[in-house]
């Protein structure tokens, strides 16, 4: 992979018409590095305005920074310059989805799966279907039928996401949507477990007191967890530009949501 | 003297900073650290490196690229570190108080003196 960059980006200096871009940006794009991809895709798009493939590569690196605005826009380009384009649809049905235009997504998802994509726009299609009718602000019911929605009137931005593990980093509510629109809950979840078990062991020695929080930055997103009611763990994600105070204080929120749910809805 | 200890020692005389250590991310052991008295150093960088690589790998799981910055706050104290491109994490122990962007600004510049 490391040989393929550097002769894509060799081959993009010598010849920056080239159309090499596309293969450079999204190889960038899954390593991580989505600024520099960012970089790469905008100056390919200077010189290919009309190239869908161009479009569809900012609107995908745009998702993984969570700039859900730039990737709807992008894939509408994409759209417009080829109808059936199936990358673009999924990928608008996905920004619906976690925007909570579940007609929309449906729609999207629809044409895509008639248009020949895979098994992954079938699942997530199914996903979109199963949660749409169930009301999607937050009532008061102790026992709201979607776990996966027990969050979703806190999350106010398009970027930001938030999950409720058990101390065995089993998801019990919410929801994780990766770039490609694939649920990575249970992922997230299995490589979080015993985070909270071990943090609190080894605050007993340190003399610091309970923990309250953990964050991390990455290139694309912060994350922020806090421990809740019955050894479970709250967890929150939001684009890179989502002030810190704000992150924290939809933390508490979801933690507070999390422990009233636990306490009316789940337990026996 | 090791080719850190001016690094930790400038991280440690930090407003609000007890403690700055670097730590191998793998196994969890001190790389070099400038510790007070009585500070159980093991046990923060075995907490430090298995936090941040938890991070790592749900951050890898989401597809949201590398971790660069990880804080825990506690009632009594935060720990925050910085990782790179090799297995070395750089870990300071500070008061409630501390000025975290501070710190924050001090680690990445650590950070980059390292690498």
């Amino acid at each position: 992979m490391a040989d393929d960059i550097r002769r894509w980006s060799d081959e993009l200096a010598r010849d920056p018409s080239s159309l090499v871009f596309l293969q450079l940006g999204e190889s960038l794009r899954r390593q991580g590095q989505v600024d520099i991809a960012l970089k790469i895709a905008l100056r390919g798009l200077e010189r290919h305005p009309r190239n869908a493939e161009a479009h569809d590569l900012v609107a995908r690196i745009a998702v993984d920074r969570l700039d859900f605005s730039r990737a709807l826009e992008e894939w509408e380009t994409v759209l417009r310059l080829v109808p059936d384009h199936v990358g673009a649809m999924k990928g608008l049905g996905y920004v619906h989805f976690h925007q909570g235009r579940f007609d929309h997504a449906e729609a999207y998802l629809s044409q895509a799966a008639a248009g020949g994509a895979g098994s992954d726009v079938s699942n997530a299609l199914q996903t979109v279907r199963r949660t749409t009718g169930i009301a999607p602000t937050w009532t008061g019911d102790r026992n709201p039928l979607d776990p996966q929605r027990i969050f979703a009137d806190l999350l106010l931005d398009d970027g930001q996401t938030a999950l409720l593990l058990d101390g065995s980093g089993y998801v019990l509510g919410g929801l994780y949507l990766d770039s490609m629109g694939d649920d990575v809950s249970q992922d997230i979840g299995a490589q979080l477990s015993g985070i909270s078990d071990e943090v609190e062991r080894s605050m007993r020695h340190l003399d610091i007191g309970s923990w309250r929080s953990i964050i991390f930055e990455t290139h694309a997103a912060v994350v922020a967890m806090a421990p809740a009611a019955d050894e479970s763990l709250v967890v929150v994600a939001a684009s890179r530009s989502t002030p810190l105070g704000l992150l924290r204080r939809l933390l508490d929120r979801c933690a507070e949501r999390a422990g009233g749910w636990l306490d009316g809805g789940r337990r026996p | 003297m090791s080719p850190f200890t001016s690094m930790l020692e400038s991280l440690t005389r930090q407003r609000g900073v007890r403690a700055s250590l670097i730590v191998s991310e793998n196994d969890g052991l001190i790389v070099d650290s400038n510790l007070r008295f009585g500070q159980d150093g093991d046990r923060i960088a075995a907490l430090a490196a298995s936090m941040y690589r938890k991070a790592r790998l749900s951050a890898g799981a989401a597809r949201l690229g590398a971790v660069s910055f990880l804080q825990l706050d506690a009632e009594r104290g935060r720990i925050c570190a910085v990782g790179g491109r090799s297995d070395l994490v750089i870990v300071v122990v500070a008061d409630p108080a501390a000025n975290v962007g501070l710190i924050r600004v001090e680690l990445f510049r650590a950070l980059e003196s390292l690498e």
